[in-house]
């Protein structure tokens, strides 16, 4: 209980974040503590907690999105070449780092939304980092996979939320100025 | 290290991954490159900007605020169910009633004779926003004066009875000038004090336990996020972090502040 406390506001966003239906954060939530608790004994105390339970509700959400038959866009062989962030990307990106508030204020829910346009496993890392604010070292330990993947896809993510908050702000007009289409 | 390698390294920079000398190595790049530096503050703002708005639920987003906690650690077996008597819970109903009813005879003769009670208890926000005015204004001087971040650590360190960790590095766009002592409501605090983009901000580092002197503030920081408020033309932005209160005070926007927040101790203290 102690435990949990100061990490149910983390959980909670995370989830919500997370879920095919953001609605179902807290039935995902009681499954996964049940089951983590069940298993507690699988815990050893002055180990990190934080990263244990998050994998537990980790692995819930995943099933929970399956089983509503909506499946997040999978990995493809092609995509998991990692691109590097090429000069022509870094120019057309220079209008939203001098104002990137322009973007980000227009649409609240705008940031949440491109996070959905990523693959399963670039979304968990990215929000695992940003919500969870774990380390890469924990992130390989909640989704076991190698901590190069998770360096690699992280910045992959970065790079793909950037160009989808880039294209609608090219859709909507809001970078006019010295931005070409 | 070059430009090319620099950018490169910046996830693991920003992120604070990677090892002590790679570090070492992008802070001497950015000392002497304007161009790299201006460009690894400008990417982390807008992942700083971007993370916000991952964390921080929309206004319309009720259904994030209001997770029935309680309900979910009941139904799982964490927090033991209270059992249901009817008779039981009539007797507590009863004597709930007459004890609040007690209580508020109580607080209006109380309140009657001092009328003081919640407005006089201290604003930590309020405290540490007058200490940063006459810090900025030059009317307070710092103890420590030093734009070096390893000499205000080693200072904080060394002056500092409860854990401290060290301010943020330059890379969150906090310059420091300089470090101090203060009591706010007779607590102890350090203060860090330097500037983001030209504009003063102060740092103030407090034990967790202070919190015994703000009961206000309690319930906002117990659940570890960062609390954002207004006093006086100044933006602040508080959590607790590890065993400390920090409070970064300053007239920049919230996401900055917020940044140099998080940036509050992100590299090892020097052995």
């Amino acid at each position: 209980m102690a435990h949990l406390e100061p990490i149910q506001r983390q959980l909670t966003v995370y989830c919500a974040r997370s879920l095919h239906q953001p609605n179902e954060a807290s039935d995902v939530l009681q499954s996964a503590i049940t089951v983590a608790f069940r298993d507690f004994d699988k815990y050893s105390e002055g180990t990190n907690f934080r990263a244990w339970l998050f994998r537990y509700v980790t692995l819930e959400i995943l099933n929970r999105n399956r089983a509503s038959q909506r499946l997040p866009k999978v990995l493809t062989e092609e995509s998991q070449q990692l691109e590097c962030r090429l000069d022509l990307a870094s120019f057309r990106l220079e209008t939203l780092l001098d104002d990137p508030e322009a973007v980000l204020d227009h649409c609240d829910d705008l940031v949440a939304r491109c996070v959905w346009e990523l693959t399963l496993q670039e979304r968990n890392i990215l929000l695992l980092r940003a919500i969870g604010d774990f380390k890469y070292r924990e992130i390989t330990e909640i989704l076991e996979i190698p901590i190069g993947t998770v360096m690699g896809l992280l910045s992959r993510a970065r790079s793909q939320l950037r160009d989808q908050l880039l294209q609608y702000a090219r859709e909507h007009g809001l970078l006019s100025k010295g931005e070409s289409a | 290290m070059n430009c090319q390698e620099t950018k490169r390294h910046w996830d693991l920079y920003f992120d604070s991954e990677g090892d002590a000398e790679l570090h070492f190595q992008i802070n001497e790049h950015l000392n002497d490159c304007a161009s790299c530096a201006e460009w690894f503050s400008k990417e982390s703002r807008l992942e700083s900007l971007i993370e916000d708005r991952l964390t921080t639920p929309r206004d319309d987003d009720a259904s994030i605020e209001a997770l029935p906690w309680n309900q979910i650690l009941k139904a799982a077996g964490v927090m033991p169910v209270s059992k249901s008597r009817s008779w039981f819970s009539f007797g507590s109903a009863m004597l709930a009633l007459a004890a609040s009813l007690l209580l508020v005879l109580g607080f209006g003769w109380t309140a009657f004779n001092t009328n003081r009670t919640a407005i006089d208890s201290p604003s930590l926000s309020q405290l540490s926003g007058d200490v940063h005015r006459h810090v900025s204004s030059g009317s307070l001087r710092p103890e420590f004066e030093s734009e070096s971040d390893i000499e205000v650590d080693a200072y904080l360190l060394k002056r500092v009875s409860f854990p401290v960790r060290c301010p943020p590095r330059k890379d969150s766009g906090f310059h420091v000038s300089g470090a101090g002592m203060c009591d706010l409501a007779a607590q102890p605090a350090a203060y860090v004090i330097g500037s983001v983009a030209g504009e003063p901000i102060s740092i103030f580092v407090l034990s967790e336990h202070s919190l015994t002197a703000f009961p206000q503030l309690r319930s906002e920081l117990s659940r570890g996020q960062v609390f954002h408020c207004r006093e006086s033309g100044q933006e602040i932005a508080m959590s607790v972090i590890d065993r400390n209160v920090v409070l970064v005070v300053g007239k920049v926007d919230r996401a900055r502040l917020s940044h140099v927040l998080k940036s509050y101790g992100t590299y090892p203290h020097a052995s």
